[in-house]
């Protein structure tokens, strides 16, 4: 024990005269070990670690798969009376449950919060073995019919809503004009299966009794809602492929009862696909944690790579100290044990550092890609995180070791001493050097440039103009809160007031009654009059005042007039990329569009294309993307219940004030959301963002390790060329003479590596032609000149640096070989 | 009595590791005048390649004074000293300091290619072939310093120490590496410099090269023990 306490004092002794070697190796080692651990923690949870609940291999989803006559697939979704009829038939599952999901507005609460609602049979939450915080879990007493309004809040709405209130039990909330009491609030613990989508949190979770579909849609088979599930846990015995044939003929008799009088349906069918809840939550994230975790392995190793050229290079640095030792009696396994001791404090070091930046890389994965990987949640340091970084450590400490051991001559050592310290006991050649250096530079210069032309992408996305206005402007949503709707001629002066008691806020500048742009269009058949040709533009209904206040400019022909709204008059507006499609000349004002109905619209106006990110082209036949997006507009109607509202620069108007307004207006109203449009377009360019941080993230990582391996490999080969620099330099060489040299022994690889790089691209292009085409255009050819001058600026960097601590002294330190 | 090549007055060195300073000099007082043949000998570390170092500019006094041609250059810059080195002065290590990558002809003409003044290659070669004829290695030009004899390779650095025609020869131990017979030779060959013209200070530790010299310091500790009287 004392021996090895010995050895790892001497190693540190040793290694904290360089802080600046320690630094690099921490940080390059830190920083792509922590992100290996994070891909690896990932990986485990996604493809190893089975889900939270009990009895994980008997937990399926039953889903309904639509198919046409053509027997192709048309949708999997649930009609609701076809779910209802799944679950009452109780085949196949010893206990399932049906769930379906919301949002919904607490207007009993002070905030009146928007949530997510769940609406689910008792079933559900026993099937799963959810841990209760406070209360119990819905029972039998909240069965299918019962009606009873109770709810269970989640473990952060009880927090944050609520802070944590120990009287919850007491508490009733008010959704849609319904009270529910609380009954339970889940344990902090509880981790919902993501059924409906990655990301999915619930926050409160009512009887199935109360889900807010209409009368009509309980009882048609022609309806279809995504949002509907079906999960339970398989009879001992039954295989998914035994549940599905039992399953499908269940449902689909069923179905065909309930549609034989629609004659749309002619000819399709249902089948039931029974599937994993774990293939369900995990779709194709294993892939993608795969991918992740091929990319950060490769991403260690060029790190590995680089700090074996540091290694190189302090093997060089201590080759005298290794002669002594050598002359001493040390044996090559003495040398070893001194290199790991070494190595292994600067990789337990490292991986110290790696588990923090994998802490920080969880929180930031929680963060902001809940919504693409599911079960992010439930990463954390693990047993699995800190074995597999025990390993890595073991692994990276011996590699690096054995590395710098093999590079040993044990003969030429000897002689060292005896030549005054001249000539090298180490053997890695000259042309070995010169192909790691050509090899890191090619392979920096194709990194590089890669990120680069990512981020330039990105950049260009997040900077391209939309072509309206979203600044001070925001859009607000109503709620209603009562099961009784009011009629179109009861809503349009409820809302007429609203619009004045919004316009009359002394923070408000103007009102209109639509939604913003970034709130999204919908999708609408369209088929003009005059040659029966059909579209499939983007449409959306607006108000009169909805150009003026977006700032999206009308091109041609008129506006929309409050006359239009008032009587529903079958005008349309298009935008330019439309008016193109339509006509190749653009000029379309007059033409007759119909929407199926027996009026067709008129167009009376042409306004200017606008850019929403994210929005493709919906016609198959057009490639058009941004801009080019077709459009279509139609006046909405009086009664319509959402709002942009601008405010006056500077000014703020709160989702409480909002409320309340409301409320004083008519109390079933509420805010059912708020949101500001910038914030909105923040969200729609969430991947151009991530993409661009990440690129030039890994751009930086890629300059660092780049610039690290470089000045390894160059440090290393200046180290073995110590005497000769010092007999120049005795000799009259000046520092320029010394630096030139150094640069022009190594233009020939630098030129070499950038050759190699080409050669890549070729390579790339030639495997990936259909993806990298569309990149070739003539603004490659700066950025292509801008990462030479980066990758130049590097290597020269990594000339110089090791030079300098024999240049910038008396000739005689580099002569003699000592300090 | 002219101005000499090389005075150093209360010269010191000292050199600080840990937890201790070394005095490799103390107060060293010397004049080297143009023409002379000096020794400079003593016991290992006496101070002697230390003192050598500190007169040829590859080292920095602790303390003292250091004039070169009359002219102070006790505080010049690295780039200053090197100037100087490479117009004035003259090296011969015991290691002999070829660059192996280099041709003998390449290895002695180095000095005149990082001269600052524009030497062309023409009086380079002339310049290069006149010294190679000096010591009697012209037909080796076009070898590689591994490719010879150790006596053979000192006899380069001699030439390519004399190719910049400077001021002064310091010798550092010419004959460490070398075998009697090679030593004997360097030996002759340099008092044939001296009694060209050529100034010389040699350190060495071997007392019947030192006796050779017309002038013998000897130090210890690194001060002056004794020398023998100036001449001139």
């Amino acid at each position: 024990m004392s021996k090895f306490v010995r050895q790892h004092k001497q190693a540190w002794a040793s290694l904290k005269k360089k802080p600046g070697f320690i630094l690099t190796v921490l940080m390059t080692m830190g920083i792509t070990l922590g992100a290996l651990l994070c891909a690896v923690t990932l990986n485990y949870l996604l493809l190893v670690e089975p889900l939270p609940y009990p009895e994980q291999d008997r937990l399926f989803v039953a889903e309904h798969k639509l198919i046409g006559p053509e027997k192709e697939t048309k949708a999997v979704a649930y009609t609701y009376p076809g779910l209802v009829h799944l679950y009452k038939s109780k085949q196949a599952f010893e206990q399932a449950a049906m769930m379906i999901y919301g949002q919904d507005v607490i207007i009993s609460h002070s905030n009146q919060p928007l949530v997510n609602t769940t609406y689910v049979t008792p079933e559900f939450h026993q099937i799963i073995a959810s841990p209760m915080a406070v209360g119990r879990m819905f029972e039998a007493s909240e069965a299918i019919d019962t009606n009873n309004p109770v709810t269970m809040l989640s473990y952060n709405t009880w927090q944050q809503e609520y802070n944590g209130s120990a009287d919850i039990l007491d508490e009733k909330i008010n959704l849609s004009g319904i009270s529910y009491r609380v009954i339970g609030v889940l344990s902090e613990d509880f981790i919902e299966p993501e059924l409906n989508g990655i990301g999915q949190e619930t926050q409160v979770w009512l009887p199935w009794d109360y889900n807010q579909t209409g009368e009509g849609g309980r009882e048609s088979f022609g309806n279809i809602s995504n949002s509907l599930k079906f999960v339970g846990q398989l009879n001992k015995g039954v295989s998914q492929s035994q549940a599905q044939q039992l399953l499908t003929p269940l449902v689909s008799d069923r179905w065909q009862e309930g549609v034989v009088e629609i004659d749309f349906f002619n000819g399709w069918s249902v089948s039931m696909i029974v599937r994993p809840v774990k293939d369900v939550i995990l779709g194709d994230s294993e892939s993608i944690a795969v991918m992740l975790l091929a990319g950060v392995v490769g991403l260690v190793l060029i790190a590995c790579a680089n700090i074996s050229n540091l290694f190189m290079s302090r093997t060089a640095e201590k080759q005298r100290q290794m002669a002594i030792q050598a002359a001493l009696g040390a044996t090559k396994k003495h040398l070893f044990k001194t290199m790991f001791a070494e190595t292994t404090i600067l990789m337990f070091m490292s991986i110290i550092l790696a588990l923090v930046i994998s802490k920080v890389g969880f929180y930031i994965m929680q963060q902001y890609l809940g919504a693409v990987l599911p079960r992010v949640s439930e990463l954390s340091l693990n047993p699995i995180t800190f074995g597999c970084a025990v390993l890595v450590a073991i692994t990276f400490a011996l590699f690096f070791a054995k590395l710098s051991t093999r590079m040993i001559n044990y003969r030429a050592l000897n002689t060292t001493l005896q030549s005054s310290g001249k000539g090298s006991g180490l053997q890695v050649s000259k042309k070995t050097r010169q192909v790691l250096i050509a090899s890191q530079v090619a392979l920096a210069t194709v990194l590089v440039f890669a990120n680069f032309s990512l981020l330039k992408d990105a950049v260009k996305t997040i900077n391209a103009p939309i072509g309206f206005e979203t600044e001070n402007i925001s859009t607000l949503i109503l709620n209603f809160s009562s099961t009784n709707f009011p009629t179109r001629e009861e809503g349009i002066p409820i809302m007429a007031e609203i619009m004045e008691k919004l316009e009359a806020l002394p923070q408000v500048e103007s009102i209109s009654q639509s939604r913003s742009p970034l709130d999204g269009f919908g999708v609408r058949a369209l088929t003009s009059v005059a040659d029966n040709k059909n579209y499939t533009p983007y449409f959306n209904n607006v108000s009169h005042t909805y150009f003026d206040m977006i700032e999206q400019p009308l091109v041609q022909g008129d506006n929309f007039t409050l006359v239009d709204r008032k009587d529903g008059t079958d005008v349309m507006i298009v935008n330019q990329a439309f008016a193109k499609q339509l006509k190749a000349d653009g000029d379309v004002i007059g033409m007759q569009i119909s929407t199926g109905r027996p009026d067709p619209f008129k167009i009376i106006g042409i306004v200017r294309d606008i850019a929403i990110p994210g929005d493709a082209a919906t016609d198959h036949n057009s490639e058009a993307l941004g801009s080019g997006v077709p459009r279509a507009y139609v006046p909405n109607g009086l009664n319509n219940q959402s709002f942009m509202i601008k405010v006056k620069p500077g000014q703020l108007v709160s989702r409480e004030q909002l409320g309340k307004l409301l409320g004083d207006v008519d109390s079933r109203y509420a805010v059912f959301s708020f949101d500001a449009a910038s914030d909105i377009l923040t969200q729609r360019l969430f991947a151009e963002i991530t993409t661009a941080v990440t690129t030039a993230i890994l751009a930086s990582l890629v300059f660092l390790l780049a610039g690290i391996g470089l000045y390894g490999i160059l440090s290393y080969g200046t180290q073995l060329r110590r005497f000769e620099l010092g007999a120049r330099m005795a000799i009259g060489a000046t520092r320029k003479h010394l630096v030139s040299l150094i640069i022009g022994d190594n233009t020939k690889a630098i030129l070499v590596g950038f050759i190699g790089s080409i050669a890549l691209f070729a390579l790339a292009y030639i495997g990936m032609s259909e993806y990298i085409q569309p990149l070739l255009t003539w603004q490659v050819i700066p950025m292509l000149l801008v990462t030479l001058v980066l990758i130049v600026l590097v290597t020269l960097f990594a000339c110089y640096w090791p030079l300098r601590q024999y240049i910038n002294k008396p000739a005689i330190f580099t002569l003699r070989g000592s300090d | 009595m002219t101005i000499p090549i090389i005075k150093v007055q209360q010269l010191s060195k000292v050199f600080a590791t840990n937890d201790m300073l070394t005095h490799a000099l103390q107060g060293i007082d010397l004049e080297i005048q143009q023409g002379e043949y000096i020794s400079i000998s003593g016991p290992s570390g006496c101070g002697k390649s230390t003192l050598l170092s500190i007169m040829g500019l590859l080292d920095f006094p602790t303390k003292g004074k250091l004039y070169f041609e009359g002219v102070d250059i006790s505080q010049l810059s690295l780039d200053q000293a090197t100037a100087i080195r490479n117009k004035k002065i003259g090296f011969i290590f015991q290691q002999f300091n070829l660059i192996d990558d280099l041709s003998v002809y390449e290895n002695i003409a180095l000095p005149l290619r990082y001269a600052t003044h524009l030497v062309n290659d023409k009086q380079i070669k002339e310049k290069v072939d006149y010294c190679l004829d000096v010591v009697g290695m012209s037909s080796k030009a076009k070898r590689r310093p591994t490719q010879l004899s150790g006596g053979q390779q000192q006899c380069i650095a001699i030439a390519r120490a004399l190719v910049a025609e400077p001021s002064i020869l310091l010798v550092d131990e010419p004959t460490g590496n070398l075998d009697s017979k090679s030593s004997d030779q360097i030996m002759k060959t340099l008092e044939a410099l001296n009694n060209q013209g050529t100034t010389l200070c040699v350190v060495t530790h071997d007392i019947d090269y030192a006796e050779m010299a017309k002038r013998k310091i000897y130090l210890l500790d690194g001060q002056v023990l004794g020398q023998t009287s100036l001449d001139y």
